[in-house]
């Protein structure tokens, strides 16, 4: 599955320089997938907190964590959920964790380690502004 | 302030008044014709019934689109789903070749996503959906007019925004 890099444009004008994500759907939140930087320096996985109960997913009882993140004191809640990614044309699901945070200031998830990249074969092709994603042979999805 | 008449009743309206009418709406999916106000594309039929009060049935698309441009506002028409990018267009194309430095590439929806810079956005082919100050009025806007988006994220309203967003 290929994802072309999302160009934004600048508050002052122009544009910022594009950036490597994925649009990564919640169970119960397919027709949103929340769009995700793609981050092999993130251990985790971690979407805002808004998104949880749009979805249904409870975090009440859950493990958390405190992190920072941007220089921002954030606290992350763990879940398991259904994730899947589609180009439109294929489509992948698998169970991952995902770290649901309160706040979440930031434009994007992050698309980390655990939970994404531990999942895929991934090629990101920066100068030709996409990457390509390919789930492993022996990871357990549909 | 222009007087119309619109499905036999008489509206005083001015470009302001149909500004304020909109304060806490959503656009609703386009169709095929639009009007564009502060910035956003909106069906004229949703305009002129928030701005009146009456049915959509009670007029037409032409009639919404012609009282609305009388206004000052652009009109125009959807092309339908724009060109992707052309890194997304296939899984199978081909790799282009590598050049000296990265190809020139149009950002269709880099201009559009200009006015909703602090807003969530959910996107499709190109094309914003719907703008919104939370995921949550982008989620039910969705459902409500059963579309689906390839995805969803907040415009930023700085480089140092996305900077963030990687630990430190």
């Amino acid at each position: 599955m290929r994802f072309a890099f999302r160009a934004l444009p600048a508050a002052g004008g122009g544009t910022l320089t594009p950036r490597p994500v994925v649009g990564i759907a919640l169970e119960g939140l397919t027709d949103a997938p929340m769009e995700c930087l793609l981050d092999t320096g993130a251990l985790r996985t971690r979407m805002s907190a808004e998104l949880a109960p749009l979805a249904g997913i409870e975090l009440t009882g859950t493990v958390t964590e405190e992190l920072y993140v941007g220089g921002l004191k954030t606290v992350g809640a763990l879940a398991r959920v259904n994730l899947t990614v589609t180009d439109g044309a294929d489509e992948f699901s698998w169970d991952a964790p995902v770290w649901f945070c309160d706040p979440w200031p930031h434009p994007f998830g992050l698309a980390g380690l655990e939970g994404f990249l531990h999942y895929f074969l991934v090629t990101i092709r920066a100068y030709d502004g996409y990457l390509d994603i390919e789930p492993r042979p022996d990871t357990e999805g549909t | 302030m222009p007087t119309m008449t619109v499905s036999g009743h008489q509206y005083d309206l001015d470009a302001l008044r149909v500004q304020k009418a909109l304060q806490g709406a959503l656009p609703e999916p386009i169709q095929e014709h639009f009007v564009v106000i502060n910035g956003r594309r909106w069906p004229p039929k949703q305009v002129l019934a928030l701005v009146t009060g009456l049915d959509r049935a009670d007029f037409t698309t032409h009639q919404a689109r012609r009282a609305l441009t009388r206004l000052g506002f652009t009109a125009g028409r959807s092309a339908g789903p724009r060109r992707q990018h052309p890194g997304a267009a296939t899984a199978t194309a081909p790799s282009p070749p590598a050049a000296a430095g990265p190809p020139a590439r149009p950002q269709p929806l880099v201009e559009d996503l200009r006015p909703f810079i602090g807003l969530w956005v959910a996107v499709r082919d190109d094309e914003v959906l719907v703008a919104a100050p939370s995921p949550k009025e982008v989620v039910a806007w969705l459902a409500q007019h059963r579309q689906r988006a390839q995805s969803m994220f907040r415009v930023p309203d700085s480089e140092q925004a996305i900077n963030g967003a990687a630990p430190q």
